[in-house]
């Protein structure tokens, strides 16, 4: 589950989750969400494949969410319908991957980038937690 | 983890200066230091800006202070509207986040003869014209296109390139900061990445903030000053705001992940991951500043081919040539960058890095820095308000020189969040509204509107009476908004 908090220039998104993969999954989830009003209901264009690595959790999150920036950026892809997969700090992933149609997607945030400003990835009780300050 | 209030002291020095000392956190290499009138300062204390102050001030070979403008609102890592100076002389540092993701975001002001009853018939059809030929909206392209080896001559050499292939000229170039270029840039040490990004973004606004927007001078508070910018009362101008687009983002994330862990091996400890930094005498401080200067040279470029389009729409639209309509680039000043630049600072001359982070260059009257043109009055500086009330051009005084390293303040600075913003819009059209008032506005987003509706915004008009009562900055002319398009 993810959701928006306030940050006065900016956008905060937190997200909890069961487990690693799903916290990696609803994190890129709740990315578009700021970027685009609705995810197309029409057949995607393609899949997309993704591998990240870093050394430590919290810094592959920022590197998994820059990946689809720059997806979204130099190709113009909406991303969903992700599979994840991570072991220790080495994650591949596949998306459902739409061109932007700019007649029929809204478009809502220019997201600049993911900061390391309160960046938290932490296991809880329930499961794992994240939060995040994205640059609008 | 909402927006706490600030807690901690906040000691009052003058009527529009205020001190937090180094005994507020431990590890503070200097006092920080907000400049805000009471009523500003009330707000101020509302979040954590002036905590972001305090941070900074851990920042090695920092002088003299970390401080803020009175549109200081919570960043991430440095606040919004902050200036440091770091003297590399002394083991300082350089720091991405102290210029930001948007390198050389700026303001652009571009004046003309003509007049608001030449304009007002002809606004909506003008504005439409704008909206549909300037390249805008989430991570939108432009008209241009430069091969990858253009591309790298162009981060070279910044806005001269563009005077070379015909699409600036050589005044244009005169009145840009820095003559639209710093010297120190490498695009070989740019990343692939960064250039992908950028490709085929120079010459587009962009979304969020960023507006090009006609305003009309409303009121003169300097008439020489303003005589030799070539503004009169009802004078139409244009203002563009917008940055470096995915390239700066780019450079920006890049020089932070190359400096993950490099804080530590410098022995460096910060309180905010954020503030990553290296010394600028070091193979990361250096790297970065040759990337951070070809960001810094492509946003130039971006705001003048920004500009370049702006003409040629007037142009056809008032069927004269844009030299004709007097078209002419009042100044451009950069609001997100770090600059090497000689201080006094306790009677010495030193040559500082000043990281300016959403705050402006201000140089005073006979600075040689500054075009001959303005040398009598100061520098140009460009302050945009929000699309319902006001901005303002104003000079830059001694004051800035004497207390803030030749920095004024860039905005109003945020008053609501964005969330905040949209909640406090339910069931208004911010268009409709903005056109009661004579504002008409096109933007790609409805949403992004309520985001950036007036009363986001603190009051622009308190901020600038603050920079001027402290002598950082003078008033030169307010400037109503008439026409605005946003991405």
């Amino acid at each position: 589950m993810y959701e928006l908090f306030e940050h006065t220039a900016d956008l905060g998104l937190r997200v909890n989750a069961p487990d690693l993969p799903s916290l990696f999954r609803e994190a890129a989830e709740g990315l578009f969400s700021v970027i685009v009003a609705e995810i197309p209901r029409r057949a995607p264009a393609r899949e997309v494949r993704i591998r990240v690595e870093a050394e430590r959790m919290d810094y592959l999150l920022v590197d998994w969410l820059h990946e689809l920036l720059f997806l979204f950026e130099t190709e113009r892809l909406l991303l969903d319908g992700f599979d994840v997969e991570i072991h220790d700090t080495r994650l591949s992933a596949t998306a459902r991957a739409w061109t932007v149609d700019d007649a029929r997607d809204s478009l809502l945030h220019e997201v600049k980038a993911v900061t390391y400003h309160r960046l938290r990835v932490e296991q809880t009780e329930r499961g794992w937690l994240a939060e995040m300050i994205l640059d609008i | 983890m909402g927006k706490p209030p600030f807690r901690g002291p906040l000691e009052r020095i003058n009527d529009y200066c205020w001190r937090i000392p180094r005994s507020y956190k431990p590890g503070m290499l200097v006092e920080g230091r907000i400049y805000a009138d009471e009523r500003l300062l009330r707000e101020i204390r509302g979040g954590q800006a002036p905590d972001q102050v305090a941070n900074v001030a851990f920042l090695p070979g920092i002088q003299c202070a970390s401080l803020a403008l009175p549109d200081i609102h919570w960043g991430y890592g440095f606040t919004i509207g902050g200036v440091c100076a770091t003297d590399p002389d002394e083991g300082g540092v350089i720091s991405p986040g102290g210029v930001g993701y948007d390198i050389n975001c700026g303001v652009r002001l571009v004046r003309s003869n003509l007049n608001l009853e030449q304009v007002r018939p002809r606004l909506p059809q003008l504005v439409e014209s704008l909206f549909r030929r300037i390249p805008l909206g989430v991570g939108r392209g432009g008209a241009y296109r430069f091969d990858s080896r253009e591309l790298k001559i162009l981060l070279a050499e910044g806005a001269g390139y563009l005077e070379r292939r015909g699409l600036a000229t050589r005044r244009d170039i005169e009145f840009t900061e820095a003559g639209g270029r710093l010297e120190n840039a490498e695009p070989d040490r740019v990343s692939e990445r960064a250039l992908q990004r950028g490709a085929n973004q120079c010459g587009s606004l962009g979304s969020g903030n960023h507006f090009l927007e006609l305003q009309v001078v409303d009121e003169i508070f300097d008439e020489e000053a303003a005589s030799i910018m070539g503004l009169h009362r009802d004078g139409v101008c244009v203002m563009i705001h917008s940055g470096s687009r995915g390239l700066g983002y780019q450079v920006c994330d890049d020089a932070l992940k190359m400096l993950r862990g490099v804080p530590e091996k410098y022995g460096i400890r910060l309180p905010d991951p954020q503030l990553a930094c290296a010394p600028v005498d070091s193979s990361e401080g250096r790297h970065y500043l040759a990337t951070m200067a070809a960001a810094g040279n492509f946003a130039w470029c971006n705001r003048q081919l920004l500009m370049w389009q702006t003409r040629q729409v007037f142009a056809e639209h008032f069927g004269s040539p844009w030299t004709e309509l007097g078209m002419e680039l009042v100044y451009d000043v950069a609001h997100n960058i770090a600059k090497h630049e000689e201080h006094v600072i306790e009677g010495k001359t030193k040559k500082v890095w000043v990281h300016r982070k959403g705050a402006t260059r201000a140089f005073p009257p006979h600075h040689d820095q500054i075009p001959q043109a303005y040398r009598a009055v100061g520098q140009p500086v460009m302050i945009p308000g929000d699309m319902g009330r006001a901005s303002w051009v104003l000079v830059g005084r001694p004051g800035s020189m004497e207390q803030t390293f030749g920095t004024t303040c860039h905005g109003a600075g945020r008053a609501m969040s964005r969330t905040a913003a949209v909640k406090a819009s339910r069931g208004r059209r911010i268009d409709r509204e903005l056109a009661e008032r004579g504002v008409v506005v096109r933007s790609r987003s409805l949403r992004g509107l309520a985001e950036e509706q007036p009363a986001a915004y603190k009051d622009v008009d308190l901020v600038v009476d603050v920079v001027q009562r402290a002598g950082l900055s003078q008033k030169v002319a307010r400037m109503r908004p008439i026409g605005v398009i946003k991405g």
